[in-house]
């Protein structure tokens, strides 16, 4: 019997800032912070596909969770979610302890927080353009949680690194991730604990 | 993209870079931390087995990237089959989609995790597109 392990599921931007849309990369590569505070803790890594960059592209214009949401790209989303979720599967048969840590403010990666405007369309008309964040998953997320419950997988324990909330706050960031992180270490370990102990 | 921090090149690392197992983590560099130190992002190729979809997947983002100006390498290592790069399924996927074959860079876990880290550290700062290109995308 293998010893379970710790498996942070990170959206491919955090490992990956190529993947962001144009303007949109405050790290050269890697988000460092999001993996310090992960391996600290002893997390492995498994890093999700990125829906936007394979289906729109790398050059694609800035948009909203209404514009990406069609059949068509939550088709994309669904085989993608169908591609990793074996991955996902195989850590959670085996008992380990997954987590997921999305993008808040992304309209497909958001997990707290997604970005909205019903009325976006036509020429991007960036920075006069404004957008609403709402408490809410993006399509991504989405459709991978539904993959997830179509295997019969228990809903994962999640949260957003805010990067697409407008104004990128990383102290702020840092905060919140921290603060999940340390509250799933608490959960884990509140079932062990002995009320008796002194 | 003046304001935009991205650093335009990508390394696939397989699974076992990225998450080495505490058995043989002696003989391996923190190749995360020699890449962000590089700027370069992480794309993550899946464990030895059949992952014929989640590789098709990442062939759709290398090509993508591979198009429009982006540096691409792959690192191994030794010891695993095809270096952990499921080359001989990747390599095929790659060439239909017309992108071109990253180059490679093998660790290797016998030596001195020191002295790999610097090897691939070189690798990574002397690795990028011709300048030419670089100037005709990334503006």
């Amino acid at each position: 019997m293998n010893a379970p392990r710790k498996v942070a599921l990170v959206a491919n931007c955090l490992l990956n800032q190529n993947a962001k849309v144009c303007q949109g990369a405050h790290y050269r590569g890697v988000v460092s912070p999001v993996v310090e505070a992960l391996r600290r803790r002893g997390y492995l890594l498994q890093q999700l596909p990125c829906p936007e960059l394979a289906f729109a592209g790398v050059r694609r214009w800035w948009a909203v969770y209404e514009q990406y949401d069609t059949p068509a790209y939550r088709d994309h989303c669904r085989r993608l979610a169908q591609a990793i979720a074996p991955r996902i599967e195989e850590y959670l048969r085996r008992g380990d302890e997954v987590i997921l840590i999305g993008l808040d403010g992304s309209p497909s990666t958001g997990v707290r927080f997604t970005s909205s405007a019903p009325d976006w369309g036509g020429r991007p008309n960036r920075p006069q353009d404004d957008w609403q964040i709402v408490p809410r998953r993006g399509i991504w997320i989405e459709e991978l949680e539904a993959e997830l419950a179509r295997r019969g997988l228990p809903r994962l324990p999640a949260t957003g690194w805010a990067l697409d909330m407008g104004r990128f706050d990383e102290a702020g960031s840092r905060r919140d991730l921290d603060e999940f992180l340390d509250g799933q270490e608490n959960a884990a370990a509140s079932p062990r604990e002995d009320p008796a102990a002194p | 993209m003046s304001d935009d921090a991205r650093g335009w090149r990508i390394a696939l690392v397989p699974d076992t870079l990225i998450n080495a197992p505490a058995a043989i983590s002696t003989g391996l560099p923190d190749v995360l931390e020699v890449l962000e130190v590089n700027g370069y992002g992480v794309l993550q190729l899946p464990p030895p087995g059949e992952q014929r979809l989640l590789l098709a997947v990442i062939a759709d983002q290398v090509a993508e990237y591979a198009h429009h100006g982006y540096a691409v390498v792959a690192i191994g290592v030794r010891g695993e089959p095809g270096d952990g790069l499921h080359w001989r399924r990747l390599a095929p996927l790659l060439r239909h989609r017309g992108a071109p074959l990253p180059p490679r860079h093998v660790i290797r876990p016998e030596g001195e995790a020191s002295t790999e880290a610097q090897r691939l550290a070189t690798f990574l700062a002397g690795y990028d597109l011709p300048p030419e290109e670089q100037r005709r995308w990334r503006v």
